[in-house]
């Protein structure tokens, strides 16, 4: 998924400070260390929209309890926050789909969920997330590690009126190996996501490890489409671009991106998934699934699984789906009494109308065994890109 | 027994400030500078130290980046003091009552976030935006976009660290008395003379001050050049908040931070020292 | 004194700031090397006044002549003029000798030249030629001052202003540099214009004196003139402690004073005069036994006695009104306070003056 927020110096200055802090002070700064009771409090690490008032605040009035959330825009960091002992402080982590499964439950940063309480909620959710759901299951398939909630394709978005949705999905990643495009397309600042896509740009599986031509290929892809590039920037910027015709497509994207535009009536932006591409089974697309797991915390809120079960009903589903920021579907859609909530422009908003063929084509987000080493690339193509 | 040390209650009771200070301040500088020397991608303060994450920084291209921020720094505080000179002077000897007012408009915008300033600059300057759609309309002028440019991010830098240079340079004129411009100017010397040799050196206190600050503070910007340079420069700041996020390789993102304190530590002391300030204020 | 060219010549010079004159047409002529100098209290328009001779103001109407030539709007840098600051306005940020070379320097003098002469110019102030290469702002209060001059006077202004220099000066200091300015006045045998609002030091180095009070030139003279004949009650008041009798002119000549029985004998006034003052100097009053030993007296009680220095000031009731006599140490009055004493006074030792 995409970097929404802006990450300014001031904060990144803050966090550096609040981590040094922690580490100085025995990581006795951090909340929820203290060892009492935990039943009036819940912690949650997650993408924006569940950190929202809209969703937060009818479970804090049911409850009473103080729940916090902090929303990041992008997995690693999550993980790694459990990783460097954040896990005797929050209660719930939500990130994409691999984490869980590969990462997080063989790493001990998660419990599984009581699957007798869990497992039937899978049941009213769209077809594709049918118990036993893959990315919510260890690998034994024994236990459930997570529920499902937001997802969406996440490739690239055009400007209908510049490049149509046809042209757009025939020629898929080879828009950016077009010299005639120079200029005319920005990039997302999600570095995760551009190292996917620089991947299928070069013509190979990023979910995979590369051999050395593969490297090779990334490198000189990476400089190339950093050079072309018009502009990287946040979603917002990238929206901003498209609408006024500065750019006329731009990496990285699709509904998560594309849906604050669409709603605003402008129709013309919009997630594209290429017929066809690199990935296993000639898919053309990247799509990602948010994975909700109980953070493995010697003193787990009872709280957390009652949130897990409060954001399953289909009035939080909605509310989960159009919080603040961004729009996307959600698995609960599948419930009739949940998808009756939706609107018709909302509907328009996350692209209804083509999830799922777009789904279909769309390689489900997973591990990039050499994400570090691909990362480092692209960061210095990146910085070489502004060195002329 | 007799103690070693014989704190008064004054010290006594410094003590938790001290040690507030210690920690909220020295702590997380000492962690960061520590932190530099552990291996690459850990995030544990116990491992072996070692140079590893220098010697990475040093192969690769992050020069670049700190090229691109000193850089940017430079122009910027050269820009802002030739803005802001004239500007200051004005507000000190020349708009009288409306000094007042125009301080108070280039005071204003701190009260809002630079992010949201910026994106303000993007909806001006954007294709179609504010300026080149009604140049457009109006005019029937197509212009192309500054944006996404040095020059848009310049543009921002400048806008941004305005009041950082004009400030200090304001107070910096108000300290030259106006005796000494009279005196000067009535031993034969021209306008011109008397602002070479009376009100500049007087008023260097202040401009040093404002060069100090905004060349600082430049070059710790990084939302410039992500906002309104849509990233087509990568400052050091933003290799920095890369290797923090990303690529999490906090050790070598607190590499790169120590290096730039030291840079931008390194070229302070040594303006400092060419600009001795106490010797323009005449106490030495 | 000989009579001298004149100098500097004002002719109605008048300043207006806002709806109030600061300088209300001044007439006055300056002699060449004379030692002019301007007392009045604060807000007089001596300041404006001076700033106005040196450049620094431009006067709303009125001319001032330079040996003849029309300098109104000379600007300062232009003018052969040189002032003396309040503050002194030394340039901080430079040496004593670099201070006082400042306008050689923008002269273009070669460095070395720049150099002898402000070395010249310390020799002739007493500053000592290791201060060349001070930090002027390392120099103590009467230093400062005698860099200030040697700034001026490096100049070689043909008229050096001053703007009240010995204000900020401690009493003991003050007496002295007043003396060696006079000297400096001597030995450069330039023209003074100096402002201050202490006519005692005035008196001490002037060759003229010009009393100014808001915005109006009210008298001009020598110290002595001044000093014994001054024509109005401001001016006899401004120099110390003076007894003021408002007197009305009788029929038959004689003074009528409201507050005492009997008329008064004063000088003749002069023609026209109806209502005034009659101003005695403490020092013209004495003690006396019987009315016919002077020509006015009075008999009040002794209230209190202040030591002057050199001089006894004694205070004497008579009724509401307050006399003040004054004594040399060695004349000492005997009497006791709150004795009955008569005060007698001389015709020839009092003016009338107007209000």
């Amino acid at each position: 998924m995409a970097n929404s927020s802006k990450v300014s110096r001031r904060n990144f200055m803050q966090q550096s400070a609040l981590w040094a802090a922690a580490f100085a002070g025995g990581g006795s700064l951090l909340p929820g260390v203290a060892s009492a009771a935990r039943e009036k409090e819940l912690n949650i690490l997650c993408w924006e929209g569940y950190n929202s008032a809209q969703v937060l605040d009818p479970f804090r009035s049911s409850t009473g309890a103080t729940v916090k959330a902090e929303s990041l825009t992008n997995d690693p960091t999550m993980i790694n926050r459990l990783r460097a002992g954040e896990t005797n402080v929050w209660d719930l982590i939500n990130v994409n789909n691999p984490w869980a499964r590969k990462v997080m439950a063989p790493e001990k940063l998660i419990q599984p969920l009581d699957k007798a309480r869990f497992e039937p909620f899978f049941d009213k959710m769209m077809p594709a997330f049918k118990a036993p759901y893959k990315w919510a299951m260890d690998d034994a398939g024994a236990n459930l590690l997570g529920m499902a909630q937001r997802f969406g394709p996440y490739s690239f978005v055009v400007n209908t009126d510049k490049v149509s949705r046809a042209t757009a999905e025939d020629q898929g990643w080879n828009l950016w190996n077009d010299p005639a495009n120079d200029k005319k397309y920005g990039i997302l600042e999600s570095d995760d996501w551009n190292v996917f896509c620089i991947c299928c740009i070069a013509g190979f599986d990023p979910f995979k490890v590369h051999n050395d031509e593969e490297v090779a290929k990334f490198t000189e892809t990476a400089k190339r489409v950093f050079k072309g590039a018009k502009l990287v920037g946040d979603i917002a910027t990238m929206n901003q671009s498209m609408i006024a015709g500065e750019i006329d497509f731009h990496l990285t994207g699709g509904t998560y991106s594309a849906s604050p535009a669409r709603a605003d009536g402008h129709p013309e932006i919009r997630g594209v998934t290429p017929k066809s591409g690199p990935m296993e089974g000639g898919k053309g697309g990247i799509s990602w699934i948010e994975i909700t797991s109980q953070v493995n915390n010697p003193q787990l809120s009872p709280l957390a699984s009652d949130f897990l079960e409060y954001v399953q009903s289909p009035e939080m589903s909605h509310k989960v789906a159009f919080a603040e920021g961004t729009f996307n579907p959600v698995a609960q859609m599948g419930n009739p009494e949940c998808f009756k909530l939706f609107t018709k422009e909302e509907l328009d908003a996350i692209q209804w109308d083509s999830l799922e063929e777009e789904m279909a084509r769309s390689a489900e987000y997973d591990i990039v065994p050499d994400y570090d080493k691909l990362l480092d690339i692209m960061t210095a193509a990146k910085r070489e890109a502004s060195g002329g | 027994m007799r103690r070693l040390v014989q704190l008064g209650q004054g010290e006594k009771s410094a003590i938790p400030l001290l040690l507030f200070l210690l920690i909220g301040f020295a702590a997380p500088l000492l962690a960061v500078i520590w932190f530099s020397f552990m291996p690459a991608r850990t995030f544990s303060l116990f491992a072996a130290p070692s140079l590893a994450n220098y010697a990475t920084i040093f192969e690769s291209t992050s020069y670049i980046s700190f090229l691109w921020s000193l850089g940017l720094a430079a122009v910027t505080v050269i820009l802002l003091a030739l803005i802001c000179y004239p500007v200051a002077y004005g507000i000190v000897r020349v708009f009288g009552k409306w000094a007042m007012l125009l301080t108070l408009l280039f005071t204003i915008p701190l009260f809002v976030s630079e992010n949201i300033r910026l994106y303000g600059w993007i909806l001006f300057l954007i294709k179609n935006g504010v300026l080149l759609g009604s140049l457009k309309s109006i005019f029937g002028l197509e212009l192309e976009s500054i944006l996404f440019t040095r020059t848009a991010i310049l543009l921002g830098m400048v806008y941004v660290y305005l009041p950082f240079m004009l400030f200090p340079m304001t107070l910096g004129i108000s300290m030259v008395p106006s005796e000494t411009r009279d005196a000067a100017f009535d031993l034969g010397a021209s306008r011109w003379q008397v602002f070479r040799e009376i009100e500049l050196p007087l008023s260097m206190p202040g401009i040093v001050i404002g060069f100090l600050l905004t060349f600082v503070l430049a070059v710790g910007a990084i939302a410039e050049a992500k906002v309104m340079g849509g990233q087509r420069i990568i400052p050091i700041t933003h290799d920095i908040e890369i290797a923090f996020t990303y690529a999490q390789n906090w050790p070598l993102g607190a590499a790169l931070a120590v290096l730039l304190m030291l840079v931008v530590g390194v070229l302070v002391l040594l303006a400092l020292r060419r600009f001795d300030l106490d010797r323009f204020l005449g106490r030495r | 004194m000989a009579a001298r060219p004149t100098i500097l010549s004002l002719k109605s010079v008048r300043k207006i700031f806002g709806t109030l004159a600061a300088v209300d047409s001044i007439n006055l002529d300056i002699g060449e090397g004379e030692f002019f100098t301007i007392v009045g209290p604060s807000g007089s328009g001596k300041t404006t006044l001076l700033r106005m001779l040196a450049g620094m103001e431009q006067p709303t109407s009125g001319d001032i002549l330079l040996r003849g030539e029309r300098i109104n709007d000379l600007p300062a840098n232009r003018r052969p003029t040189c002032m003396v600051f309040q503050s002194l306005a030394l340039f901080p940020h430079r040496t004593v000798g670099e201070n006082i070379e400042f306008s050689l320097k923008i002269r273009g003098e070669a460095r070395d030249k720049r150099k002898a002469r402000a070395l010249e110019l310390m020799d002739l102030l007493r500053l000592p030629q290791a201060y060349y290469g001070k930090n002027v702002m390392k120099c103590s209060g009467g230093e400062r001052q005698r860099v200030a001059l040697a700034r001026a006077l490096a100049y070689d202004p043909q008229i050096l202003f001053f703007d009240e220099p010995l204000s900020a000066i401690d009493y003991k200091l003050r007496k002295t540099l007043e003396k060696e300015l006079k000297d400096i006045h001597r030995e450069t045998k330039k023209t003074f214009v100096y402002i201050t609002h202490s006519l005692e030091e005035a008196m001490v180095m002037s060759d003229r004196i010009g009393v100014m009070r808001e915005g109006k030139l009210v008298q001009v003279g020598s110290p002595h003139e001044i000093y014994s004949a001054p024509t109005t009650r401001f001016v006899s008041e401004f120099i110390g402690d003076v007894n003021v009798i408002p007197v009305d002119v009788a029929g038959d000549g004689l003074l009528k004073s409201v507050s005492l029985k009997d008329a008064l004998k004063g000088p003749v006034p002069p023609k026209g005069f109806t209502s005034g003052h009659l101003v005695i100097r403490p020092e013209f009053l004495r003690f006396i036994g019987k009315p016919s030993e002077a020509d006015n007296s009075v008999s009040g009680r002794l209230y209190n006695e202040y030591a002057l220095g050199s001089r006894i000031q004694y205070q004497v009731r008579v009724g509401e009104r307050v006399f003040i006599v004054e004594k040399l140490r060695q004349q000492m009055f005997t009497g006791k306070l709150d004795d009955e004493v008569r005060i007698g006074w001389d015709a020839k030792d009092s003016i009338l003056v107007t209000d």
